[in-house]
């Protein structure tokens, strides 16, 4: 192909837009998907005064923030940049001079303005629009002026969609103050953009329309900012602040609007309660109102715009606080409160008032840095759980300097005051008026002390204490009664066993292993409960899981009911509520709560008539919604549904719809906020259920089935040692707990945001259902409906209540049974399949291969067929078999889930046949790294980076040909994992810098991705360390997967893998196993789809995996868009596995799955039966790819021409339509699969001046020693040095401090990641996040200049997740270090002097000294390794997460001695006085400190921590 | 908490305690003694739950193998035998005498290294515990219906099939040419394998639950298929095969060489207290005889078994292949070894020798050939390998051939196959008359007793299909009117 046959970037918005509504039009395509994250930060005069000096600052951070964006490959097109400043009043007086007017006295107002550039009819109009309502609220105009830019700068694709760009100049008249003023700005740009929107012109956008600010911005790179906008370069132009923002979003397409700043707030991050909150906008809309809008309250509404991103919705709500009345700090306390409830260190009044915020409004949870403005306050403010970092430098000469990284802006070190970060849920401030800077804690008692918000919050009537005296828990069905309704609930008896059983025993979920090949729930012809047809989202890439278990304290199930008030008032009648700690309720709760409630709520009886006709489940519906909105008209403020009364006559409508419904029908008739809605429903049983519920809009959720179910298994003494409200007590836990990791999976936190949120994708419901019941729900292929669920529902019911006793179904839906749900693995394709590698038989396989085909739909892919435009070919035409196997992956399966035989077993088997395997989480040993005497390579050609970076070491990860990024899992999307102290044995603790017997935890996210920018930094940092090996980042399908790849695509990643919901795993909660991520053809159709339609496809290779058994399934693969494909179950059925499924038991009794040695013994697997599968595999592709007239893989990639529906699934379902799969985007020209060769290369960084200089010491091992100055920008310093080190000389191959890096400045992200022994790096100044990521070895030094007047220990010095995975090497920083320092540390030494929260989290190995503060949740989930905190006053204990770690004064001679020798390196070493002041006065500073230990390591240290033996007291 | 299940790691098999050989050569009680609580619950705990339970796909009846063990384990007998129960008419008898080795314990997945699970053993101490703690209950017709069947044949299928049936409320007939019902169960197995008792409260349960039973009636003598078919609304033939397979070479004329089912059945009925003459004459009684018995399968087990109990002076199995390719249940070869019966493998008949009444085999030894395409080795005959073996009794276990059913119903329609079973629809297991269906050994040959309840349940939900169509039938054609 020739380069002009691809599309231009000028032709490109065309192309796109027509790709994208096809792919719309198909369901494929859902814009709401996109994301972006950004850099984000500010620079304000602390006394108020405009100043050129500001925006100077402002416009030179946003140059050195480019990192943090994305460019496309045409070098100009950014993802948008801009700028918020004060209206420069004589700059634009003397434009009004200029065009003849004499501006007034009166203040001015300008407009930013985007108008439509190309269609000048529409673009008269807008002009029209906007004068008419300027004048209609009687202002005057002076006039449009044309913005003068320079195109020249911005690339075709950004030039093809630029509008014209005009300001409106506004003149008040008369006396107006600036509140009323912009109050009825905001009146007119409402009414403006309402008219346009009437008009159908989207092409119109309002940046600013303010008397106090103007926003310039646009799709340029963040350092073309002034060359566009050459008005930002005039003298004349101050400010007393500007708030700037670089963006990096998931798409190429460049939108101007979407660009940043937005009208209050610039945001990174992302809110991932978006879905919940947008509605429960619309809902709070009746009730709202406010003095400032008076009469005009209807023009603003809608609040939130449809179609808006995140950000911009954040920021309408925002706004309309602050219009409303609000100061913008107010707003910040509102939206994004800190967490409050389960933290001690939270004063009372600050909780008070969050409390009353918490009755108001729900808040907009997820990883949010924001800076923002309201004309007097500007602010800048972080979510509750810190996931984004935000650094601040106080100037000498009066600046604040606010950013996503420290040294954005240059300052000389002596004329520093203050260095500082805002930590989780806190805000920083300035007062413009008032001229004055405040802290936090200054800030929010200032907000707190304004209302008598503690008496308020009285009025608050917390059912829990009510419900506490409810009284017995009393069964209410005889056996008989019970056992119909359990049956006619569609419970079987693994249901019972299985799930119910281990949740009452053990409070928590039950733990399942392997991936679910059971059918999706569309294609079943058994009954599935309707919660089947809901998948859960998941958080992955673009903001990040939630770690409930070890992160507790800011995840709160908080359930507020009653009668919402105006969420524009302060006063006390809005506390007017009932509240809960959670919505998971028992019957005598329930009772308890129903007795309070009295005439104030509704019941509601949610059963139908089995033999009511075809419309009978609707008509009930209907009359449920009709009695649900009577009553609330009628002043109910509480409505229950119910189907308690289901029997013989009468069947329980899923509760999944009659709650949905009503929730639905209240919210569109604008009543949802009047009342709470409490369901008590029979099907409910496990945690998957109660989220559905939840999420579909349920305030409380009664499962009294599983009530008495579990009452009745007591009476029957299955639950020894119990009580009955013990045991109920555990069924709660596990629900809640449940619910709590299915929110933490989508990194929500607070139930009342994600109640009502829809953080589900439908698959297999009747879009028609859903658009009634569940709008917006995600549902991209249609299924079953009202009429086909009725039919399911009727036939339950009837087997429930015929014959004399019929028994409970006995399931089959987990694990296989005859009669249950079909298995993809099925017991005799097993069989077979392993006899045919052992004989090495094709036409055995064949016989597995049509086994397969022969069953009863499974998957999507069961539904398709190949349909060809060619002639079959004679197989011998088709690529060989050895092309085709090179495409084959072993995915990742760590050691740790496989046995050491069978993981090298699949390894040599992959390098045999030139294919890929994967090392799976948890390092490998490095003598793998080396074949064998015999020719057998065990080295695993793809080495996997995952959240717990076990074993990831500059050695690993240059052993290895492709670096795997998991950010999730198929089988546990957004969920860490735990490898319990019996798994680890010697040889995993080895691997893993572990120590023996000592439990392992992954976190749920990787602590350096919290967007999108931060995995691009990931990548960046390993395409340093191994200058070779490709990335490949793991997703998960899940609906708005396209767009994270997109995401992913434009980071750099050159494979992005798609797992499929059936993905294997090692250990999972059964919930997730079932119920999270979807298919991969739905995950591997869209990101094909949208990859293609922002012409990256052809920049990364894509590769899938999850269940794939055959060759056939590899063939569909391929024209759906995968070049790459991975085989993990089968590959292990080839090993011998035989599903027992008991992974996570370590009783596998094939030894593929187990670390016990008797047990491993009985491993039969060779690497040739492995080859023999992978062989197979590929000569039936060739088969199927001759018998389609085809000859090679690459010619049928991405050609879902190629493939036909064949069936439609059951006659009853509505209409089960896999277009959304099957649509095409027209590729423009570019191949459909990647056409990169190599890598993607990223660009330098300054080791590439340190390589050329100092090759005499990597090529000799000489001793060196080199110099310079440095700024943010200059990320990953030392690590590509690192590599040639490591591959040099080995990681520990040269004695320490060998090459000395001194680095004047602020070190750019990633500083030393991976350094090896041998690299010393000592900063003069500061540095951003991720300071010694994998540190492997290396010494790291951070350090203020001598002559800084700071006082250390009270200052930041380093950023956000310093240390993470770090496996040997030093640390020392004369200062504070950011949030979740030394997270997942295994054998660093560190010393800093203060920390963020979360500081020391999973920490499992390594010695870290902290001589100054310490935040909260210090030591969650630390299981090894050693913390010493200096802590004179007694504040740690309100700070520690002992969970898992007991802490105590240091008691031995031993333990102090290590403590001084690391201070006394770190005081020579950093220059620190403090510590000097701290070792003069030893004698008595020793007893200042806390010496934290992991519980478990308590019998394995080599010296005892307690003096006399004791245990100490935790 | 210890481990509940997946104990195969710490506990080793263990099988209910076997009486000593000597002992059981003595008499005829059944050589087994139960579990008790505690090793049963230990014996089951060993079950790794698999997420494909080989066991249960393994299994005839598709037992819920894994469940059943897991609610034994617990100590959860109750709701064991529920289980057990709704996939078996009569699970006590198949834990006794199913070949285990061959279907569920032999495809156990912790067999391989760890001994399966005695999965036979648990089944047997779940049932009989559920008898003695009143748990069996007559079937209990979920709805009356008017509609009635019958059976011929009150073996396991027949039986299978009248419970089936009868649940699901209609009345049923169950005609059965023997003065007991049970078929094999009460005159084909030994009591040492299958107490009579259990088959006997069997029955009993079935006609409190309100089957008929009709013993001693023979289709064709006291009634006509005809007959029968317009008294029921639908019929099943689950007659069985009882033509022994004779041996065509010389001498197989003489005296005393008998076929195994008469043998057999002499035994029992002996057992049951019946005279029996031909026992009594000592035709049928291998007491101080020199016994020989030809056959692999398990009834020739039975034979060599039951002639070790008469007392006979010495007892030899012939069999043309070897131990591993032999047919019948390696257990019970063990067994049969422990109480001294000589098997003399690789061996074939080729003339009986003497006057009259047989006095020698006279043998031939074979060799086995390379394994063919199925895997099965033909044994070929070893040249000038003679060897006279002493005999005073013969017994031909050799297998089963069905009867002339169309002959002695008088039904000449009656389709057959040129084996001489039934010929039955594969869809839903009728003959070629309209309303007579077939189950067990007669449609499928000589089989095994899992095989046969699972063909009368079969059958049984065939017939109930056909029964509710003709029901509704009419009222159909009335609104068509």
């Amino acid at each position: 192909m020739t380069k002009r046959d691809f599309e231009s970037g000028a032709a490109f918005p065309e192309g796109w837009r027509a790709n994208a509504a096809r792919l719309q039009a198909a369901d494929a395509y859902d814009p709401a998907d996109e994301h972006d994250a950004c850099g984000v930060g500010m620079v304000v005069a602390l006394d108020g005064q405009p100043n050129r000096r500001v925006v100077e600052a402002g416009i030179e951070a946003l140059r050195a923030l480019w990192h943090r964006g994305a460019v496309d490959a045409d070098g100009k097109t950014g993802d948008g940049a801009g700028i918020h400043v004060q209206i420069p009043e004589e700059f634009f007086k003397r434009h009004i001079r200029r065009t003849g007017h004499e501006p007034g006295e009166t203040p001015i107002a300008v407009g930013m303005v985007f108008l439509p550039r190309t269609d000048l009819e529409a673009q008269d109009t807008c002009r029209g629009i906007v004068e008419t309502e300027i004048l209609r609220c009687g202002y005057r105009i002076y006039g449009w002026r044309q913005v003068p830019i320079d195109v020249s700068v911005i690339g075709e694709k950004a030039n093809a969609t630029r509008p014209e760009i005009e300001q409106i100049i506004i003149a008040s008249e008369g006396e107006i103050d600036d509140e009323a003023f912009e109050a009825d700005l905001y009146l007119i740009r409402r009414r403006i953009e309402k008219r346009a929107l009437e008009r159908n012109i989207n092409d119109f956008y309002i940046c600013s329309l303010s008397c106090r600010s103007i926003i310039y911005k646009g799709m340029f790179l963040a350092e073309q900012l002034t060359a566009f906008y050459p008005d930002l370069l005039d003298a004349r132009f101050v400010s007393s602040f500007a708030i700037y923002h670089q963006r990096y979003s998931t798409n190429t397409f460049p939108t101007w609007r979407l660009a940043q700043p937005l009208r209050m707030l610039a945001h990174n991050g992302e809110i991932n309660t978006l879905k919940g909150n947008v509605r429960w906008m619309e809902s709070h809309e009746p009730r709202m109102g406010a003095a400032a809008f008076g009469a005009h309250i209807d023009d603003i509404k809608p609040i939130v715009q449809s179609g808006s991103s995140d950000s911009a919705a954040l920021d309408a709500v925002f706004e309309l606080l602050v219009r409303g009345g609000r100061s913008a700090p107010e707003g910040k306390a509102m939206l994004i409160p800190e967490s409050w409830s389960k933290r001690e260190t939270v004063p009372q009044p600050h909780c008070d008032m969050y409390a009353f915020y918490n009755c108001v409004i729900e808040p907009w949870d997820g990883p949010a840095a924001i800076a923002a403005t309201d004309g007097r306050w500007v602010i800048a403010g972080m979510d509750r759980n810190g996931l984004r970092p935000m650094r601040y430098t106080v100037t000498g000469d009066g600046l604040l300097i606010v950013g996503s990284e420290t040294g954005m802006v240059r300052v000389d070190d002596t004329a520093i005051r203050e260095r500082g970060r805002i930590g989780p849920g806190e805000m920083i401030g300035v007062d413009l008026r008032e001229g004055r800077f405040y802290h936090c804690r200054e800030l929010v008692d200032k907000l707190a002390a304004r209302k008598p918000f503690g008496e308020w919050v009285r009025h608050i009537t917390p059912l829990d204490r009510l419900i506490r005296d409810g009284g017995d828990e009393k069964p209410a069905f005889a056996r008989d009664d019970l056992r119909r309704r359990q049956i006619a609930a569609g419970w079987s008896h693994e249901d019972l066993e299985l799930i119910l059983h281990p949740m009452v025993e053990d409070s928590k979920e039950p733990i399942g292993s392997m991936g679910d090949d059971a059918p999706i729930a569309v294609l079943s012809d058994r009954y599935r409960g309707l919660h089947h047809f809901f998948r859960q989202n998941f958080s992955q890439v673009t903001n990040p899981p939630i770690d409930s278990l070890r992160e507790a304290r800011v995840m709160t199930l908080r359930t507020r009911l009653g009668n919402l008030g105006n969420i524009l008032d302060e006063d006390e009648s809005q506390t007017d509520l009932l509240q809960l700690e959670s919505p998971v309720l028992s019957n005598a709760q329930f009772d308890a709560m129903r007795a309070h409630m009295g005439d104030t709520a509704v019941e509601i009886d949610c059963c139908f008539d089995p033999d009511g006709g075809e419309t009978a489940l609707g008509d009930a519906i209907e009359r449920i919604e009709r009695e649900a909105e009577d009553a609330v008209r009628g002043g109910c403020q509480h409505v229950i549904l119910s189907d308690m009364n289901s029997g013989p006559g009468r069947a329980a409508i899923p509760m999944i719809l009659a709650a949905g419904g009503v929730h639905a029908h209240l919210v569109r008739q604008k009543l949802r906020t009047f009342t709470s809605l409490n369901v008590r429903s029979g099907e409910c049983l496990d945690v998957h259920y109660f989220a559905v519920l939840v999420g579909v809009g349920a305030t409380t959720v009664n499962a009294y089935l599983a009530q008495e179910t579990i009452a009745d298994r007591h009476a029957r003494g299955l639950f020894p040692g119990k009580s009955l409200s013990d045991c109920l007590q555990g069924y709660k836990e596990a629900v809640d707990q449940g619910l709590l990791k299915i929110m933490s999976k989508m990194g929500i936190s607070v139930l009342s945001s994600y109640r009502g949120g829809y953080n589900f994708e439908a698959v297999g419901l009747s879009r028609a259902l859903v658009a009634r019941f569940l709008p917006g729900m995600t549902s991209r292929i249609s299924g079953i409906g009202l009429p086909g669920i009725q039919r399911k529902a009727v036939g339950v019911h009837a087997r429930a209540y015929t014959g004399a006793a019929p028994m409970v179904d006995i399931g089959g839906f987990y694990n296989s049974r005859r009669g249950g749900e079909v298995h993809g693995f099925d017991g005799r394709a097993i069989h077979i399949l392993q006899r045919a590698v052992e004989i090495d038989s094709f036409a055995t396989y064949k016989k597995y291969s049509e086994m397969v085909r022969g069953l009863p739909p499974i998957s999507l892919r069961d539904l398709l067929d190949f349909q060809s435009d060619r002639d079959a070919v004679s197989v011998d035409e088709a690529e060989s078999i050895t092309e085709i196997r090179k495409r084959l992956v072993a995915p990742g399966i760590s050691l740790g889930a496989l046995s050491p035989e069978s993981h090298e077993t699949l390894s040599i088997a992959m390098n045999r046949i030139g294919a890929k395997s994967d090392s799976g989480e948890g390092g490998e040993d490095p003598a793998r790294a080396k074949p064998r005497t015999n020719g057998d390579n065990a080295n695993s050609a793809i080495k996997q980076v995952a959240s717990g970076r076990f074993g990831v070491t500059a050695e690993y990860l240059n052993n290895c040909r492709e670096i795997e990024i998991k950010m999730a899992q198929g089988a546990k999307p957004g969920e860490g994992g735990q490898l319990p102290g019996h798994k680890v044995s010697v040889e995993i603790a080895a691997l893993r810098h572990s120590t023996p017997g000592v439990t392992l935890i992954s976190p749920p996210p990787h602590h350096d991705i919290y967007s999108i920018e931060d995995l691009a930094q990931l990548i960046y940092d390993l395409k340093q360390i191994n200058p070779d090996a490709k990335v490949c980042v793991k997703l998960v399908a899940r609906a708005g997967i396209g767009t994270i790849a997109a995401g992913v695509a434009k980071a750099k990643a050159d494979v992005i893998l798609i797992s499929g919901h059936g993905g294997g795993t090692g250990a999972s909660p059964q919930s997730s196993i079932k119920y999270a991520g979807t298919p991969w053809e739905m995950g591997l159709a869209e990101v094909n789809q949208v990859l293609t339609l922002n012409r990256l496809r052809h920049r990364v290779a894509l590769r899938v995996d999850g269940g794939i058994k055959t060759g056939r399934d590899i063939v569909i693969a391929a024209m759906l868009g995968a070049e790459e494909y991975g085989i993990g179950t089968a590959a292990l059925v080839a090993m011998g596995c035989i599903m027992v499924r008991q992974c996570h038991s370590n009783t596998c009794p094939v030894g593929v799955c187990t670390q016990n040695p008797a047990l491993r013994e009985k491993f039969e697997g060779t690497p040739e039966k492995v080859v023999n599968l992978f062989t197979y595999l590929a000569d039936e592709v060739r088969e199927i790819l001759a018998s389609l007239g085809y000859t090679t893989l690459s010619d049928v990639i991405g050609r879902t021409d190629l493939l036909t529906q064949v069936s439609r699934g059951d006659e009853h379902l509505d209409d089960l339509d896999l277009n959304s799969i099957l649509a095409q985007a027209d590729a423009g020209g570019f191949p459909r699969h990647s056409a990169v060769e190599g890598r993607n290369e990223v660009p330098d960084t300054l080791d590439a001046e340190i390589i050329a200089t100092a090759w005499r010491a990597i090529e000799e091992g000489e001793k060196m020693q080199l110099a310079y100055t440095i700024r943010n920008t200059q990320r990953a310093i030392g690590t590509r040095l690192s590599s040639k080190i490591t591959r040099r000389f080995g990681m520990k191959g040269l004695p320490p401090n060998h090459v000395t890096l001194r680095l004047r400045g602020s070190a750019g992200q990633s500083l030393g990641a991976f350094a090896v022994q041998g690299l010393n790096i000592q900063v003069v100044g500061d540095a951003n996040d991720y300071v010694g990521k994998g540190l492997s070895g290396g010494t790291i030094v951070v350090r203020p200049t001598t002559s800084s007047p700071l006082t250390t220990y009270e200052n930041t010095i380093i950023g956000n997740t310093v240390l993470y995975g770090a496996t040997a090497g030093k640390l020392f920083a004369a200062g504070q270090a950011g949030e979740r320092f030394a997270v997942r540390n295994s054998g660093a030494e560190a010393v800093v002097e203060g920390c963020g929260s979360n500081g020391c989290e999973y920490m499992t190995g390594g010695t870290v000294v902290i001589l100054g503060p310490i935040g909260d949740n210090f030591g969650a989930g630390m299981t090894g390794g050693m913390a010493f905190v200096r802590d004179p006053d007694n504040d740690l204990p309100n700070r520690i997460n002992d969970d898992s770690v007991v802490y105590q004064r240091i008691q031995t001679p031993y333990w102090t001695g290590v403590v001084k020798d690391l201070i006394a390196q770190h005081a020579r070493r950093a220059r620190s006085r403090y510590a000097e002041t701290i070792l003069n006065d030893w004698a008595h500073e020793s007893k200042s400190f806390w010496q934290v230990v992991p519980r478990e390591m308590l019998d394995k240290l080599d010296h005892p921590v307690v003096a006399d033996e004791e245990q100490a007291t935790a | 908490m210890p481990q509940r299940m997946q104990n195969f790691i710490s506990f080793g098999q263990n099988t209910p305690e076997r009486r000593d050989a000597e002992d059981r050569r003595r008499d005829f009680d059944e050589i087994y003694r139960r579990f008790d609580q505690g090793a049963a619950s230990e014996q089951a705990s060993r079950c790794s739950q698999c997420g494909v339970p080989f066991c249960q796909i393994h299994c005839p009846l598709h037992n819920n193998i894994p469940d059943w063990l897991k609610l034994t384990a617990e100590g959860r007998l109750e709701e064991a035998y529920e289980i057990a129960a709704a996939t078996n008419n009569m699970p006590e008898i198949c834990g006794r005498i199913c070949p285990q080795d061959r279907l569920c314990e032999g495809n156990c997945v912790i067999e391989k290294g760890f001994d399966s699970v005695t999965i036979g053993s648990v089944e047997s101490y779940i049932t009989d515990t559920a008898w003695e703690q009143g748990w069996v209950r007559p079937p209990e017709p979920e709805t009356d219906r008017d509609q009635s069947v019958g059976i011929v044949g009150g073996g396991p299928a027949g039986l299978a099939a009248a419970e089936e049936l009868r649940k699901r409320g209609y009345r049923v007939d169950v005609y059965d040419r023997h003065d007991r019902m049970g078929g094999l169960l009460i005159y084909g197995i030994p009591n040492f394998k299958l107490d009579k008792e259990l088959v006997t409260r069997r029955t009993e349960m079935l006609a409190a639950g309100g089957i008929t039973f009709h013993t001693d009636f023979e289709i064709g003598r006291d009634a006509g298929l005809n007959d029968l078919r317009a008294r029921h609304d639908a019929m099943l033939i689950a007659t069985g095969v009882y033509k022994g397979r004779a041996l065509a070479v010389p001498g197989a004329g003489l005296d005393n060489i008998v076929p195994a089912l008469d043998y057999l059945i002499a035994s029992n009925r002996k057992g049951l207290g019946d005279t029996v003459p031909d026992y009594e004459s000592g035709k049928l009684n291998a007491a101080g005889k020199k016994v020989v018995v030809i056959g692999g399968g398990d009834t020739a087990m039975d034979c060599v078994r039951t002639a070790v109990r008469q007392g006979a002076e010495s007892v030899k199995c012939l069999y043309r292949r070897d131990r591993a390719n032999m047919p019948g249940s390696a257990r019970e070869v063990a067994r049969a070894e422990e109480e001294g019966v000589d098997f003399v493998w690789l061996s074939a008949p080729e003339a009986f020798l003497g006057d009259g009444a047989v006095s020698a085999v006279r043998t031939v030894r074979m060799h086995l050939s390379v394994a063919d395409a199925t895997g099965r080795q033909t044994p070929q005959v070893i040249a000038d390998s003679h060897q006279n073996i002493d005999a005073d009794l013969v017994i031909l276990a050799l297998g089963f051939d069905p009867e002339d059913v169309p002959t002695l119903f008088g039904e000449p329609e009656l389709g057959v196959t040129r084996w001489g079973t039934l010929k039955v629809s594969y869809r839903d297991m009728m003959t070629n008359i309209d309303g007579v269906f077939a189950a067990g050994d007669i449609v499928r040959g000589a089989s095994l007793v899992v095989w046969a309840i699972r063909d009368g349940r079969d059958a049984a939900a065939h017939m109930h299909r056909y029964l509710l169509e003709r029901a509704e039938a009419p009222a159909d054609l009335a609104e068509a009117s």
